[in-house]
């Protein structure tokens, strides 16, 4: 089963990735800021990042940067979840050692197979 | 003796009279210091309100486009959910009005794109992309966005791109967005005949050209379409739907680009709007 840490600090898009994400039999943990993601981060084993971007407090290039120090992250992609609104996202989220980046908002008819695209060919769901 | 005494009494109310004078300047360089001072601290002061009002005015957008947006996403999501049957199966009602939140969400979330692109243009707080993009493959995008609309009216967009067209560096999704918004204009003013678009390469760059059969704009009208609110038929019984700020912001967006806008039409017979962008190969601009 396929592992996803979740950062996204609005609870009903909290909800709808989680929802999405587990109809397509991927496990979620999800959390509220980028201190929470953190801890997260260093207790689990996890396949995939969706990070959002503007979060609270700790902003998602921040995290992304902190998380990038983790050891336990070698080779785990982190995908950023920004709007196209802001601009001069795609090298920030680049830089701060994200695989790429999802439009919000997201589309949950091709979401799941957006995410499956930044998982290593081998594993899938 | 006389005349010494005299010459000497002269010179020193020449002396004097320089010295008061040397004063005087004095004085009123010291005021005109004091005045310049005064002016330079009124228009700092001047300044830092009006850029902070700029600040306030980005600050405002930001939010305003964040906090207008998120719930309508939200919406949009879950019904999408829903309506893919995700969260358990429908009845062809439930899926027919839960169609119609959706579109009315989808539709209610342009109008708030627009209101919001418009108020970031005329703010300056319009940034554009630079990158690599196929500008054929942007029109096909922006003819396949709008084909469910020409398709309920029986229309095609029959889109047209010159073969060889080289990659262009721009803002991909803004041209997008010009093109979306002329061909949503080609289809809703048109009853039968074609809608076209054209890609061709200028010279400096990019020719898009959308061409329809409707029925035309009547040249009395032709000053003021590019102007935000400007609809030939206002007024709560209008035929159309729509805010009249596509073409303002097709005009603004082309304008920031470094392009031209512009367009012929006969009434009865059609309208052709053609836009001209100097985007260059990315040979000299390298971007990945
Ligand atoms: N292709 C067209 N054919 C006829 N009239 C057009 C066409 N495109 C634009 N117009 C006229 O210009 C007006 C302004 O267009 P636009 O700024 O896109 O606003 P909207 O589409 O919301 O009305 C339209 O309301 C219509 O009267
Ligand atoms: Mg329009």
């Amino acid at each position: 089963m396929t592992r996803v840490l979740l950062v996204e600090d609005n609870a009903q898009n909290r909800y709808l990735i989680t929802f999405l994400l587990n109809a397509s039999k991927f496990s979620v943990l999800s959390a509220e800021d980028g201190a929470e993601g953190l801890a997260l981060a260093a207790s689990g084993d996890f396949d995939l990042v969706l990070l959002d971007i503007q979060l609270p407090g700790m902003d998602g290039y921040e995290v992304a940067r902190a998380l990038r120090q983790n050891a336990r992250l070698d080779g785990i992609p982190i995908v950023a979840v920004t709007s196209y609104a802001m601009t001069g996202d795609r090298e920030r989220v680049l830089a701060a050692g994200c695989e790429g980046y999802i439009e919000k908002p997201i589309d949950p008819e091709t979401f799941v197979a957006q995410v499956r695209a930044f998982l290593p060919e081998k594993g899938g769901a | 003796m006389a005349g010494i005494v005299q010459d000497i009494t002269d010179r020193k109310r020449a002396e004097e009279a320089v010295r008061r004078l040397a004063d005087d300047l004095r004085r009123q360089a010291a005021e005109l210091e004091r005045r310049v001072a005064e002016r330079t601290a009124e228009l700092s002061e001047a300044r830092d309100r009006a850029e902070g009002a700029d600040r306030l005015k980005s600050a405002f957008l930001a939010t305003m486009s964040h906090e207008l947006r998120t719930p309508l996403n939200s919406i949009i999501g879950f019904t999408g959910v829903l309506l893919q049957g995700l969260a358990g199966p429908l009845n062809d009602e439930q899926r027919k009005q839960l169609g119609m939140v959706r579109a009315s969400g989808q539709h209610l979330l342009e109008l708030i794109n627009d209101v919001l692109d418009i108020s970031k243009i005329e703010a300056g707080q319009l940034e554009l992309a630079q990158a690599r993009f196929d500008p054929a493959a942007a029109a096909r995008r922006a003819a396949d966005t709008v084909a469910a609309q020409a398709a309920e009216k029986g229309l095609e967009i029959e889109c047209e791109t010159e073969h060889g067209l080289p990659e262009l560096v721009g803002d991909r999704r803004r041209v997008e967005q010009v093109l979306i918004n002329l061909l949503a204009n080609a289809v809703k003013f048109t009853d039968q005949g074609r809608v076209g678009l054209d890609v061709r390469a200028t010279p400096e760059g990019v020719a898009f050209v959308v061409s329809d059969t409707g029925i035309g704009i009547p040249a009395e009208a032709h000053d003021q379409l590019f102007q935000p609110f400007r609809q030939l038929d206002s007024g709560l019984a209008r035929a159309h739907e729509g805010t009249g700020l596509g073409l303002a912001i097709c005009k603004r967006l082309v304008d920031r680009m470094g392009g031209t806008i512009g367009f012929e039409s006969a009434p009865g017979v059609g309208s052709t709007f053609r836009v001209d962008l100097p985007l260059t190969p990315p040979s000299l601009t390298e971007t990945p």
